[in-house]
Order: C-alpha cells, then sequence, then structure tokens
C-alpha cells in the first residue's frame, strides 16, 4: 500500500464487568457485603463468561492516511468503546494499536466548558483540553471568535448563552484543532441545520487537507455522503469492513423483523411477519426517502391458521421513539375478508412529509375488530431527507403554508411572491 | 461564514510521526510523568479555572481567602485562648494560633479538592483524554492563591501584636512546598478510590477535622507528654506547622531530625500514590 497507515488495531478488546456502570456509585459497605457472601458461594457457580461482557472483541484493522471511515452499528455494538480506545480515554482489556499523528477526539462538543467562566476564557479552557497550546489559542483566537459569531458576547459568561451558542462556541475552537486525525462521536448530530451544515463543510476541508476521519454515526445520509469505507459493529466485533454501500445494505438488512417488545407473542401464533420490505412508488427497493416521496411497504405474511378479517396497523416510529403516524387498514375501510397460508400486503403511504431522519417501521395485526393482537414487529428502517428540517427542533412534519405580508395598518395587504 | 484556516506547513512536511502506543498494560513504575509535562499548558489552564471559578458570583470574592481563616482564628483565641487558656509560648494566642491556621487550611483546602478533583471534572474524564495527574496537580496549586492573599494578613496581625518578621520567613516556602507534596499524595490515594466509592467524599470532611486536632495547629506542641512525643511525630503535618512557628515567630527550634523523617515518609508517600494513581488511572473512565 503506496499510503501511510495512521492506525492500526491488533486485536483490540475491551472487557467490562456487568453492572460495572450501574454499580458506580456503590459504597464501600456494599463491596465488603459483596466480598463476605462471595466466600459463602462456589466460586465456580459463578461463570466468568456471566459476569463480564466484551464491548469489543477482536478488532483489527488498518487506516491509512486521509481515509474518512464511518462506523456504524446498533447501540451498544461497541463504536464508542472503539472511539475510547482509540483516544485513550480508557485502555483496551486486550490487543493493540498504533496511532500516528496528531489525534483530535470530539466526543462531545464543549465537554469542559465552564459555566461560570466567560466566553473568552472557556476558549482557552477549551483549547488546553483539546490539546491545544495557550500561544496557539491566542493566535487562532481571533478566527476562533469570528468563526463562532460570538464577538459580542465572548466576554459573557457562558451560563448566560442558549444551547445553540454554546454549541457554536466550542464547535468554533474545536474545528481550530487542526487535526491529522479525527474522532467524531455523534457530535453532529447536535445543533441547528446551519450548525450541521457548518460540520460537514468543517469536515470537508479536513478531508481535503487529506485529514483521516473516523466518524460514529446513525445518520446513514451522513456516512454516505462522507465516508468511502464503513465498519459495522456488532455485538462488539467487526461484522464488515469495506465500502460503504454494501456496508449499509448488511445495517439494514440486520436491523429488520425483531418482535416488537410489547407484544406478547402467543405459543402458536396465527400467523406471523415474515418479511417487510420498503420500496418506492417505482418499486425499486429503498431505505432513503426523499421527503415528500411515497413509500410502498410490503408485508410479507404467513398464516397458520385461517384469520378473518385482519386489520394491518403500519405505523411509522422515529429514531427517538415518538410515534409519527399510523396506516391503518381499519381506517382506510379496506376489506381482508380471509387471509390463510403465504402472503403479502403493499402499503402505498401518501408522499412522507416528515422531517429528516432515521424511522422505524412497525407492523401489528389484529384480529376482527379489535379483539386481539395477533402480530406486532419492528420492521426496516428507513431514513427520509427534508432539506432543511431536521428532527427534535422542527417537530414531526412539515406541510407547506400560505403566507402573505400585510404592508401596514391602513389595510393594504400584498401577497407575497416566491413564498407560498 | 468563515473558513477554518488550514495550516500549510504541517502538510508540507507530512511525516513527523509522534506515533502512540495503544495497549493494555504498562509498567509499574512507568509513570509517564514525561506526558505530563507535555501537557503542562492544560495544568496552567485548569488551575487559572480552579481559581477563578471558587470566588465567582460571591459578592464578596477573594475576601473570602482572609475571612474563613479570620474567623476560624477568632474562634479558636475566644474558646481556646481566652476560656481555656491554652499556652501560647508568650506569643499573643490568636497570632499563635493564626500562623498555624494558614498552613493548615491550605493543607485541608488542598487535601480536600484533589481528593474529589476527578468526580468533580467527571465529564472530563469521560469524554476527553488527558494524563489524568493533572487534576490532582491543579487542586493542589490552586488552593496556594489563598494562601498568599491570607499570609500579607497575617504580616499585618503580626506587626499589631509587635511580632517582628525575620529572615527565617526563607523557610515558609520549602515548608508549603512540604504541605503541598503531603497533600498531593493524600489525594493521589484518595482520589481514584473517590471514583470508586464516593463514601471519600462524606469521610473526609471529619477525617480533616480529626487530623487538625493532631497537629498543633490550636495548642503548642509542648503540652504533649515526653512518652508520646513520637506517636506525635508519626503525623507530618507536625513538623509543617512547628516549622512555620519557627520561621515566623523565631520561638521552639526547627527539629531537623522530625522533619527529616517527615519529608522521607512524604517521600515514600508520595511516590507510593503515584504508582496507585497510575494503576487506576485506566479503569476512572468506566468507573466514574
Amino acid at each position: 500500500m503506496s499510503q501511510h497507515i495512521v492506525i492500526s488495531a491488533e486485536g483490540l478488546g475491551k472487557c467490562y464487568r456487568r453492572g460495572a456502570r450501574s454499580e458506580k456509585h456503590d459504597s464501600i459497605r456494599d463491596a465488603l457485603a459483596a466480598r463476605a457472601g462471595a466466600l459463602f458461594r462456589d466460586r465456580r457457580s459463578e461463570n466468568a463468561e456471566h459476569e463480564t461482557f466484551w464491548a469489543l472483541r477482536d478488532a483489527s484493522f488498518k487506516i491509512a492516511r486521509g481515509e474518512n471511515i464511518g462506523i456504524i452499528g446498533l447501540n451498544g455494538a461497541g463504536k464508542s468503546t472503539l472511539l475510547k480506545i482509540l483516544s485513550r480515554i480508557t485502555t483496551p482489556t486486550v490487543g493493540y494499536a498504533r496511532v500516528t499523528g496528531r489525534l483530535g477526539a470530539l466526543l462531545e462538543v464543549g465537554t469542559g466548558f465552564h459555566a461560570e467562566l466567560t466566553g473568552r476564557e472557556n476558549t482557552f479552557l477549551y483549547g488546553a483540553i483539546l490539546g491545544m497550546s495557550r500561544a496557539e489559542v491566542a493566535r487562532k483566537f481571533d478566527a476562533i471568535v469570528d468563526f463562532s459569531e460570538l464577538r459580542d458576547f465572548i466576554d459573557t459568561p457562558v451560563k448566560r448563552y442558549s444551547s445553540g451558542m454554546y454549541v457554536r462556541l466550542a464547535f468554533a475552537v474545536a474545528a481550530h484543532l487542526d487535526p491529522e486525525i479525527l474522532l467524531l462521536d455523534e457530535v453532529l448530530a447536535v445543533g441547528d441545520v446551519t450548525f450541521q451544515r457548518r460540520c460537514m463543510a468543517f469536515a470537508r476541508q479536513l478531508e481535503q487537507q487529506g485529514s483521516t476521519i473516523l466518524f460514529v454515526s446513525h445518520n446513514m445520509f451522513s456516512i454516505k455522503t462522507m465516508c468511502q469505507r464503513v465498519i459495522y459493529l456488532k455485538l462488539g466485533r467487526i461484522a464488515y469492513d469495506g465500502p460503504t454501500d454494501e456496508a449499509l445494505r448488511l445495517y439494514e438488512a440486520d436491523s429488520k423483523l425483531a418482535t416488537a417488545t410489547w407484544f406478547q407473542a402467543p405459543k402458536d401464533p396465527a400467523i406471523v411477519v415474515t418479511d417487510i420490505d420498503l420500496y418506492n412508488e417505482q418499486g425499486e427497493r429503498k431505505t432513503m426517502f426523499e421527503f415528500g416521496e411515497r413509500m410502498k411497504v410490503r408485508i410479507g405474511y404467513r398464516a397458520l391458521k385461517p384469520v378473518e378479517q385482519p386489520h394491518f396497523l403500519c405505523s411509522i416510529k422515529r429514531a427517538d421513539q415518538v410515534l409519527c403516524c399510523n396506516f391503518s387498514s381499519y381506517c382506510d375501510n379496506v376489506d381482508l375478508p380471509h387471509v390463510y397460508g403465504d402472503g403479502a400486503i403493499e402499503v402505498l403511504t401518501p408522499p412522507l412529509k416528515l422531517v429528516s431522519d432515521r424511522y422505524t417501521v412497525l407492523i401489528a395485526i389484529r384480529e376482527k375488530g379489535f379483539q386481539q393482537l395477533v402480530a406486532g414487529q419492528i420492521g426496516v428502517s428507513f431514513h427520509l431527507r427534508h432539506e432543511i428540517f431536521e428532527a427534535t427542533e422542527f417537530g414531526v412534519f412539515h406541510e407547506p403554508a400560505q403566507w402573505r405580508v400585510v404592508q401596514s395598518v391602513t389595510g393594504q395587504m400584498e401577497p407575497v411572491r416566491g413564498l407560498r | 461564514m468563515t473558513n477554518v484556516p488550514v495550516s500549510h506547513c504541517r502538510m508540507a512536511h507530512p511525516t513527523t510521526p509522534d506515533s502512540i502506543e495503544i495497549r493494555p498494560n504498562s509498567g509499574l513504575f512507568d509513570l509517564e510523568l514525561d506526558t505530563v509535562w507535555r501537557y503542562r499548558e492544560l495544568l496552567v489552564v485548569l488551575t487559572l479555572r480552579d481559581i477563578q471559578v471558587v470566588y465567582k458570583q460571591a459578592a464578596l470574592g477573594i475576601a473570602w481567602a482572609i475571612i474563613q481563616p479570620v474567623f476560624a482564628v477568632a474562634i479558636f483565641s475566644v474558646i481556646f485562648g481566652h476560656f481555656a487558656g491554652m499556652p501560647s509560648e508568650g506569643i499573643p494566642y490568636p497570632v499563635f494560633a493564626f500562623a498555624a491556621v494558614l498552613p493548615w487550611t491550605y493543607f485541608a483546602e488542598a487535601v480536600r479538592r484533589s481528593a474529589t478533583g476527578l468526580v468533580s471534572d467527571a465529564e472530563l474524564v469521560r469524554k476527553v483524554y488527558f494524563p489524568r495527574l493533572i487534576i490532582p496537580l491543579a487542586c493542589v496549586i490552586a488552593p496556594l492563591l489563598d494562601f498568599l492573599i491570607a499570609f500579607i494578613v497575617l504580616f499585618g496581625v503580626m506587626i499589631w501584636f509587635g511580632v517582628m518578621p525575620s529572615w527565617r520567613l526563607l523557610a515558609v516556602p520549602p515548608l508549603l512546598a512540604i504541605a503541598a507534596m503531603l497533600a498531593l499524595a493524600v489525594g493521589l490515594w484518595l482520589g481514584p478510590i473517590n471514583v470508586r466509592f464516593r463514601d471519600v467524599k462524606h469521610t473526609l470532611p471529619f477525617m480533616l477535622q480529626i487530623w487538625m486536632f493532631a497537629t498543633p495547629v490550636v495548642y503548642p506542641v509542648t503540652i504533649i507528654p515526653t512518652q508520646w512525643k513520637w506517636l506525635f511525630s508519626l503525623n507530618p503535618m507536625v513538623g509543617v506547622i512547628e516549622g512555620f512557628r519557627w520561621s515566623v515567630f523565631g520561638k521552639g527550634d526547627l527539629n531537623s531530625v522530625s522533619l527529616g523523617i517527615s519529608l522521607a515518609a512524604i517521600g515514600l508517600f508520595l511516590i507510593g500514590g503515584l504508582i496507585f494513581f497510575k494503576r487506576m488511572e485506566r479503569s476512572f473512565a468506566d468507573l466514574i
């Protein structure tokens, strides 16, 4: 390989004692009690495997200078653990890694900011925390302040800042860290749209400089636009390491079909959902949709017994667990008289008018007249992209409204052109 | 939108690799003090932060550095000096007590902060890498400012009571350094324990109180019966406080033997603390 290897990891693993995190506020008394208890228990009965779990295991990879790598996986797959090991916040239990070059790690924007200190004081504090020298921060100070657009507030204590201002200043400092290798953990997921754009611009600029970026995200759009290579972690192990498209395909395939937690599956279910697939209107399989696109949900089922007049409910749940909308065969007056054997039902949604985020399709099947829930499935995830509106800050859905300006109190009104 | 500046000089010399090795274990005596040195700027900044933050939004501000010891001395003077008639080696009791309360206040504050500093900065420990030793170090350095301010007051009090300062005051900085080393050593042992067991935080106040009464702060060392002197000297703060009184008043003598023993003990305690802290450091982010 002609390029320089900047990160090489060899069998990295991190083992946690089960409950170590929840035990964090334990007292000496509890620890003594546990010790005393252990004396009277058979040691061998306590299987070590039950007491510990591997947050990360056998992680080996090499990363060359200038690569942009996405790290994906479900929650608890070991993404953050990997970044924490590489940034030396925590040490691995086993394995070895070598990192060559100035490393910047942004596991959170603004860690170490002190609320009582002013923006100026915090700039120096945060700069030092990120590993910049005082002279370096002093030299870049004006650029940082310009970038944050907070010149008027730079001598105000940050506790008077809005959360947006806070993040802006923190990011401005971080953006001037000028690292050769950057580790980013979901930090781009905070802040408003302008901020997000700025983050992306910053990442691109680093990319052009030849910096190496490791980027943890749940946002498959960002991953797709930024990374050529993806490491997909599954239960602490690297399930896939290679081109982005293939990694995303595997990830989507894996995050399919799990029984919903609220659904108590009966012993001999009358009907099971065997497949949920998403298509666009033209019938192409997709997991990323644009705002306003229609989505076709195909629900494959196997009815082991005849089910009379079932009601199909197809719900869309946002990543933050907000149930956004339901499509119900009952409400839409669809008559499904009798279902038996293998089959499929297709739902063509109206144009999706939701804000940008990751969504999950849920399927519930009820017997006639809402008597009994016979199936409950968490299905595929998909991403929806809205040009401007991100989730949480902009509610759930967006519909164009009609606007006009009321010119003056004399009552002269004119419609505004260009806006709808 | 302003662009992020690009440092071209770095790109011109792409091969200046300072490689970091990441592995499970470091050697028992590999304290990585060179890394601490490389992060000295962070030490300065965190120390400044600790100084700036303490009296922010307090109407009396830095005056608290004076008010606290003055009140302590006032109470001691009334109770021990006046009611109990505690001997004070011919020096007015308030001055006698003040000269000891100052280094003690510094020491107690340094211990309290360095033992709890890791937990107060839990966010940093969880999310950012730096040598964790920086935190107790900053905690021991920051209260020195309070000491300096109160020391000026001590000067005033001395002159008021007609006690003249002398060249012996030159012994104050080394004595203070010994107190700082001891505080750091205690912090290095208690800090990691506090990460795991928050009991330390609750134990500290009365531990420090007991320690204060086991140190000749409110009474002279002469009231200790001779046969118990050896036990008393096991407390390294005895040498520091006695040395302080000697340097301020010229009374008594600087017991170089007991101070030497104290120093050796503190040295061992400190080195042990460094090794212990370094061993525990690796799990801070997981446990805190």
